[in-house]
């Protein structure tokens, strides 16, 4: 059997479900290197270890009296530090809510919960998914277990960083503004932020309300396509939640591209925020890949990055500067500054600005729904950057806004962010794949015939 | 945005204590959202319907 902190949730689940593999044991095994790993990794603000073992111990004899709560009975997962957990801080990795205990489950972690997943802990954030990497705020950021040095992503940093050195196999994000995307670029690992609505977002702290999407996070495919199936679902306490139909979303993962049409985007990194060279060889060896398994390519064209992004901004930070106003007034010190000057800036936008931007918003929708009538899927750049070192402010400032996530909050469509491939220096390249409305499992299909023909799933960072 | 703008927008906003205490931040704030706002489009029609469309009762 592979080592058991690289196990996948779906083989996980599927030998607990047999006998072959004890809840205890992989729980142990993950807390044990959680220990050793953690203090180097910062992925962790908050680790529940009682609470894991006594929920492993009871999934054990559950299992054993034959009774199995769901897919992922016995299966550890992390949940990002913005998301309630029952009787745990929330703290948004910020100061301003060291002490604000959450007194319910949010809906996606009751989902897990009932589906019988084991929630280890709480993980490091950008401060309210917005701010970081930051050395000034409670506690430190996450680092990428491919080289310490070097930042692992954010705003869901620890998910993605906790992922990548084996910590466990499954963990919950948000993506606002790429920010399940970019932790799951810059660790090679597999990052779904889906359809907006699709999975609830009620006990989700907001950072914006028609941005905001939950999403799951992974090192496989099918084990992303597993952990969807538990969190959608429709919630009528959401304003935002959609109706959708139960995605089967594993139905097609095995089916291949053969016949399919996906279309390149290829002007938003040679265009409009020309990529790193090893970026840019790693997305045309994808196409190239996948027009060798069947696929049609086609050039597509899209609205420009760089009004994608500003019309993001402008949503993001006019809704959040509602939310954050009043305790930026009262205590702006207990914010860090990056956090600090991001939902500022909101205070110098008008209520015709917030309009203008989703005015233009519903016509960049029109411009992609008009580009997926003519194909299956989009391709695309993720990150323009394998990730900088975490030290590096001018750096990280430079090269965290060169990305092509961004589109995809504004328009709602699901889109993934994956392995590409490893740069000279060891470091994940990545690429985006982008689907129709509620189309995840088409999304699955096209990310699962890459994964499969580049075996990305078995490279591990070396931690 | 001048100075003064920033400082004035900055009062109106109630970011008095910011003002006083990280007067570099709200610089750098009004600094942001202008660029933001000065690289987004008009619809060219002025007809154009914002996001979310009005659709009662329904989710997208």
């Amino acid at each position: 059997m592979t080592d058991l902190h690289w196990l996948s949730a779906t083989d996980a689940a599927h030998a607990i479900g047999t006998g072959e593999l004890s809840p205890v044991e992989l729980t142990r095994t993950l807390l044990d290197r959680i220990g050793r790993l953690d203090p180097k990794l910062n992925v962790f603000i908050r680790l529940d270890a009682d609470a894991a073992m006594h929920a492993a111990k009871a999934a054990e004899s559950e299992i054993a009296a034959g009774r199995r709560r769901g897919p992922l009975h016995g299966v550890p997962v992390g949940i990002k530090d913005i998301i309630d957990v029952a009787g745990l801080p929330t703290t948004c990795h910020s100061k301003v809510l060291i002490d604000n205990i959450a007194t319910a489950d949010a809906v996606c972690v009751g989902r897990l919960r009932g589906a019988g997943a084991i929630i280890l802990g709480k993980l490091s954030t950008h401060e309210f998914a917005i701010g970081g990497p930051s050395f000034d705020l409670p506690w430190p950021p996450a680092r990428n277990p491919w080289n310490r040095d070097h930042h692992p992503g954010g705003s869901s940093s620890g998910s993605g960083s906790g992922l990548a050195a084996g910590l466990f196999p499954l963990a919950l994000g948000s993506d606002t503004g790429g920010s399940v995307r970019n932790p799951a670029s810059a660790c090679g690992i597999v990052g779904l932020k889906p359809s907006y609505g699709l999975v609830p977002r009620r006990g989700v702290f907001p950072l914006s309300f028609t941005l905001d999407h939950v999403g799951p996070m992974t090192r496989t495919v099918a084990d992303n396509a597993l952990m969807l199936g538990v969190i959608a679902g429709h919630d009528p306490l959401d304003p935002g939640s959609a109706a959708a139909p139960d995605g089967h979303y594993a139905a097609g993962l095995e089916r291949g591209v053969r016949g399919m049409r996906i279309g390149f985007v290829r002007h938003f990194h040679t265009e409009d925020t020309p990529a790193d060279a090893e970026v840019a060889a790693g997305l045309e060896n994808v196409a190239g890949s996948l027009r060798e398994l069947g696929a049609e390519i086609r050039d597509v064209r899209l609205p420009s990055l760089d009004e994608f992004g500003a019309v993001n901004r402008v949503i993001l930070q006019s809704e959040a500067w509602a939310i954050h106003s009043q305790w930026l007034r009262d205590r702006p010190g207990d914010y860090g500054k990056l956090a600090r000057r991001r939902l500022m800036a909101g205070a110098f936008m008008s209520a015709g600005d917030y309009v203008q931007a989703n005015r233009r918003r519903l016509e960049m929708i029109a411009a992609v729904e008009e580009a997926l009538r003519e194909v299956d899927a989009l391709v695309c750049a993720s990150a323009m950057d394998p990730a900088c070192r975490i030290d590096d402010a001018v750096e990280i400032e430079r090269t965290y806004p060169r990305q092509a996530r961004t589109p995809f909050n504004v328009t709602g469509h699901p889109a993934l962010a994956m392995m590409a491939g490893l740069s000279a220096s060891g470091l994940p390249l990545s690429v985006q794949f982008v689907g129709r409305y509620f189309a995840e499992a088409t999304l699955y299909q096209v990310a699962r015939a890459w994964e499969r023909e580049a075996g990305v799933d078995g490279k591990h960072a070396p931690i | 945005m001048d100075k003064a703008a920033i400082e004035l927008l900055a009062r109106r906003a109630g970011l008095d204590k910011a003002l006083a205490e990280y007067p570099e931040d709200i610089e750098a704030a009004a600094v942001q959202a202008g660029a933001s706002m000065a690289r987004m489009k008009a619809p060219a029609d002025p007809r154009a319907e914002p996001w979310p469309p009005m659709k009662a009762g329904t989710g997208l």
